[in-house]
């Protein structure tokens, strides 16, 4: 079951394994400078609020609601990044944008495929921050109203039909989890029993009309996606959840669910001048995944929406394989 | 039972065997109280801190609010207010469930609805 808990969305399979929970958040972030530069690792600025669009389905378009799922509002040209949570159990997890999905820039289906590799293995995966372009570089997701041509759906399909993201996850087959975890006691038991020897040794229906946002490619960042490791035929896809998750114009975010939106984030300048750090992640152990040869092409929201974005000098941290540290 | 003060510490130094950003002194100046403090609590010689203060500090560690406040010995003022606006609906559903498995209680909270797409 997929439920909405603290502006997360929650994927429980108590009917696979009783530990077979994970969960994704939406995090603001600044937007990357769109300079040809690979830039690092920008922050998370607190999560998007999600709400079910069951909720406000009399203030949303009649599409919304046929759909399902949850809503977030994002401002135009605003920058996010999806936050993986997940303990030890694995999850096979397939992201799209308005249907394209990120990682190989082909239309949305539901079934896992090794080649090329079109989802995410988590935990290894923590976050996923664009369009996978090339090997260890994504474009980042920027929001921009569908119809303005320049969604990675538009560019790709010719069409803003559905905007928004789409997710399914796929829990990993319960005896292979079983394995996997005597195989990790085992090895613990093993490290313990070598320390133990060591140690003996040492307005509404107006507006709804253009509040549908999809996803842009933005800046150029850093960032692999990572291959599993695992096999397709460990994940169990006889037992998927999917979700759509409408992005709303933040501008009309009160006009929908008499809440104030979020404030516009501040600018990759202002964030710099603040003497803030941008991170560079990690993880020496993992594969990474060739790009798509269909998302390499896509034009920049620089070159289809915005002028002008500053560049931006940064202070650097280095971080490994962890939570990803706010700034 | 797990005393509030050594799940903290546990938790913090276990995130900061990858970031030395989880230091006492560094946690406790991002969450906005005194190192002393915080090592008083890690050290369960102090009460938990208030429910500002442990939220903040869940939000810091990665770990649910709600689970913090109860070890914490806490229930959240949203919760609290959620009871106070129907308490005789919300105490007899608390109730009924009190002693049901958790697939049961799961299978009563709401799912996002899968549509058309």
């Amino acid at each position: 079951m997929t439920t909405l808990e603290h502006d997360r969305l929650v994927f429980r399979f108590p009917e696979v394994h009783e530990d077979a929970c994970c969960a994704i958040d939406f995090q603001r972030t600044l937007r990357l400078p769109d300079d040809d530069r690979e830039h690092l690792l920008p922050p998370g600025l607190g999560s998007f609020p999600l709400r079910h669009v069951d909720d406000f389905s009399h203030r949303l378009p009649p599409n919304w609601h046929d759909r399902g799922g949850v809503f977030f509002p994002i401002h135009r040209a605003e920058a996010m990044w999806v936050n993986f949570s997940a303990d030890d159990y694995p999850f096979a997890v397939k992201v799209a944008a308005g249907k394209v999905n990120a990682v190989t820039g082909e239309p949305w289906a539901p079934q896992l495929n090794r080649d090329p590799q079109d989802y995410a293995v988590l935990p290894r995966q923590p976050w996923l921050d664009g369009f996978c372009v090339e090997k260890g570089v994504i474009r980042q997701f920027v929001a921009a109203q569908l119809g303005e041509g320049a969604t990675a759906e538009e560019q790709i399909t010719g069409n803003g039909e559905h905007g928004g993201l789409q997710f399914i996850v796929y829990p990993m087959k319960a005896d292979r989890y079983e394995e996997i975890r005597r195989q990790r006691q085992q090895m613990m038991e093993d490290r313990v029993m070598y320390s133990a020897r060591r140690s003996v040794m040492h307005g509404i229906p107006d507006l709804v009309e253009d509040m549908d946002m999809g996803m842009a490619p933005g800046g150029r960042m850093r960032q692999e996606i990572y291959e599993d490791e695992h096999g397709l035929d460990t994940w169990d896809q006889r037992h998927g959840q999917r979700c759509f998750v409408a992005m709303a114009d933040a501008l009309l975010w009160e006009a929908i669910t008499d809440e104030q939106p979020p404030t516009e984030p501040p600018t990759a300048e202002d964030y710099n001048l603040a003497g803030l750090p941008w991170f560079d992640y990690y993880d020496d152990k993992a594969a990474a995944l060739e790009g798509a040869e269909k998302l390499a092409h896509l034009k920049s929201i620089r070159d289809t929406l915005l002028k002008g974005i500053p560049r931006a000098e940064a202070r650097v941290r280095h971080v490994g394989p962890s939570r990803r540290p706010r700034p | 039972m797990t005393h509030f003060g050594q799940y903290v510490r546990e938790r913090r130094e276990e995130l900061r065997k990858g970031d030395r950003r989880y230091s006492l002194r560094q946690v406790a100046e991002r969450i906005g109280i005194e190192p002393a403090y915080l090592s008083k609590v890690e050290r369960d010689e102090v009460a938990p801190p208030g429910e500002a203060t442990t939220v903040r500090l869940a939000g810091e560690l990665g770990e649910d609010p709600d689970v913090m406040l109860a070890l914490a010995g806490k229930v959240s003022g949203e919760l609290q207010e959620i009871i106070r606006r129907r308490p005789k609906l919300f105490a007899r559903l608390l109730r009924e469930l009190k002693s049901a498995p958790d697939h049961a209680i799961l299978s009563v909270v709401r799912e996002v609805r899968d549509g058309d797409w």
